[in-house]
């Protein structure tokens, strides 16, 4: 019996949507890639998690491609998977507007309570990827606000989260 | 086995409780454990028939509360072969490695001493002095673990030197349940002319802690990691250490005399004697009540029996765990140096995952970091998931745990 049966016959509320099992089974665009525009590392202050995001970015500033690398849980894995699929075609400004923690959750089907922030992780790396991008080329789009956004907060870069970490 | 869990199950109200529609299975008892009646009566019971303020007054009810608070001393200090007054109140292990690294360590450490820690240690015991070292310009050194979870002894004698003025280690791993050899540590320490400390809370809550036989200077321990409130705890002091203390915080309680000098406009401060120099403020007299039922629970089982049940039980867990072939289980399977903690991880599964999916069957255990980052690069682990054991858990339990773990191995 595997545990969607045991779960069906025990009446248990099973705690992830059928939506993010499934992503999390068959992920898409899982893994490295070589020679990306950018790479955004950002790791989870809530669980200490991490997710890579790498991205081809064209002359136009669409996205050509798009893959991610996790170890995270299957909330994350599944948020990163449709945040993939969600900007992969996309210029960077209408990725920028378009891509929301809300949408991701409600793509995936809706998340538990304590898993929320899983999903808010893949929005904001990417979104740091994306000004990454920018600082890189010494360019500073007016869409793009100048404070970091919540979502970006929720989303730490490396050495950040080690000391967020060391202070728990 | 050697004690009666059914009987002691009956004295936990919580186990009335079904989660998830499932009976309550409570395996996170190395971040905190569940009370007893007797303990929540006894809290209850002081508020309802002795409350008052301790040392403070000569009205009949504030004696009868100093008294209970006393004994409580008393009783804790007799758990851990002390002294009464070699016991000071803190809020739990966390104050009282704090009180130890800022009484003593502000006054007794300078630039270049060392403080010698280990890669084990949990943030509360790493923290603090990493805060003083930076005060006092003395330097934290780590001692290297090996691959089996132990303690290097050859780096720790390596690296323990004239400058080291203070060892501080955990007796017992928060993540693996390695039980460190404490004694041997404590002479090794001693015959460098150094003192040691002795993170204590997750020992003192699974088996006989003896400061004597040990020979340490120093033991912090939580109430709330052996059956009593939580905001209480105690820190073990040897006698001749006071001397070398300053204050920790102030307030009332910790003075003997202020007077206030007219000819300087200031006070002249005289302070309390130990223990009480230690305890500024209102103390926590409730907790200290519920902390001394939850001792007296303890000493009516006897604290080797505690030990060797848990040890039966996590042998018993260790094995039916092999049956999960996607499993893998860190730290020793050597119960002889390991207490009831297991940490492990589920191939491709993330430990939140593990948790999350085990609590839909009502079982309650930990996953991440476990508040010991350095233990986690070095084993080099994302995070891991956790088990820990105490009295009142059966090894029916155990048995659902492995079913649940089968099940989850499969999503
Ligand atoms: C080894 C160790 N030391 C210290 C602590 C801190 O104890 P408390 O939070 O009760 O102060 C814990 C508990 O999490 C622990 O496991
Ligand atoms: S628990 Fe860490 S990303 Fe979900």
């Amino acid at each position: 019996m595997d545990l969607q049966e045991l779960i069906n016959i025990s009446r248990i509320p099973l705690p992830y949507s059928q939506k993010v099992i499934d992503l999390f089974r068959n992920p898409k665009n899982q893994g490295k890639m070589k020679n990306p525009t950018v790479i955004a590392v950002a790791g989870n202050p809530a669980c200490g998690d991490m997710i890579t995001f790498y991205m081809k970015i064209n002359d136009q500033e669409v996205i050509e491609k798009i893959t991610f690398e996790s170890y995270g849980c299957a909330a994350n894995i599944a948020t990163a998977s449709i945040v993939t699929e969600m900007v992969n075609g996309l210029n960077l400004k209408d990725t920028w507007k378009e891509l929301s923690w809300k949408k991701v959750v409600e793509e995936v089907g809706g998340l538990p309570n304590v898993k929320s922030h899983c999903g808010i992780l893949a929005v904001g790396a990417v979104k740091r990827g994306i000004r990454k991008y920018y600082q890189q080329k010494g360019l500073v789009p007016n869409w793009i606000p100048r404070g970091l956004t919540s979502e970006e907060k929720q989303a730490l870069e490396e050495e950040e989260l080690a000391e967020k970490l060391s202070k728990k | 086995m050697s004690l009666n869990p059914s009987k002691i199950r009956g004295d936990f109200p919580i186990f009335q409780r079904k989660i998830n529609n499932n009976p309550l299975i409570y395996f996170d008892n190395a971040a905190t454990t569940q009370k007893p009646i007797q303990v929540i009566d006894s809290i209850k019971n002081f508020y309802e028939k002795y409350n008052a303020n301790v040392h403070r007054a000569v009205y009949s009810l504030s004696q009868e509360a100093t008294e209970l608070y006393e004994d409580s001393r008393e009783k804790i200090a007799k758990f851990i072969n002390a002294e009464p007054s070699e016991i000071i109140f803190t809020r739990g292990t966390t104050e009282a490695i704090n009180l130890i690294a800022y009484s003593w360590g502000l006054d007794n450490l300078k630039q270049n001493d060392e403080i010698l820690l280990t890669e084990m240690e949990h943030h509360s015991n790493l923290i603090p002095w990493e805060i003083i070292s930076k005060r006092t310009e003395a330097i934290t050194k780590y001692v290297k673990i090996n691959e089996n979870s132990t303690i290097n002894l050859k780096d720790f004698e390596n690296k323990l030197s004239t400058k080291t003025k203070i060892v501080s280690i955990s007796h017992v791993s928060n993540v693996t349940g390695v039980i460190n050899d404490i004694k041997n540590i404590s002479k090794i320490t001693h015959e460098n002319n150094s003192l040691i400390l002795i993170d204590g809370a997750q020992s003192v809550p699974h088996m006989k802690v003896d400061v004597k036989e040990l020979d340490i200077d120093f033991l912090a321990f939580s109430a709330h990691k052996m059956l009593g409130p939580t905001g209480i705890g105690a820190l073990y002091c040897k006698k001749k250490n006071f001397e070398t203390m300053g204050p920790f915080q102030g307030g009332g309680e910790m003075i003997k005399n202020v007077n206030f000098n007219s000819k300087i406009q200031k006070p002249e401060i005289q302070w309390n004697s130990p223990p009480w120099k230690f305890e500024a403020g209102t103390p926590n007299i409730a907790g200290s009540i519920g902390f001394m039922e939850a001792v007296k629970y303890l000493d009516s089982i006897g604290i080797e029996k505690v030990s060797s049940y848990e040890k039966d039980l996590t042998k018993y867990a260790l094995n039916r765990i092999k049956e999960c072939k996607k499993t893998i289980v860190y730290g020793p399977l050597d119960t002889s140096i390991k207490c009831g903690i297991i940490s492990f991880n589920v191939q491709g599964l993330s430990s939140h995952d593990v948790a999350l999916f085990a609590d839909t069957f009502g079982i309650m255990i930990r996953s991440g970091y476990h508040c010991a980052q350095p233990l986690h690069q070095v084993i080099k682990l994302q995070s891991s998931a956790r088990a820990s054991f105490y009295i009142y858990n059966t090894i029916e339990e155990i048995d659902r745990f492995v079913e649940v773990l089968k099940e989850i191995e499969q999503f």
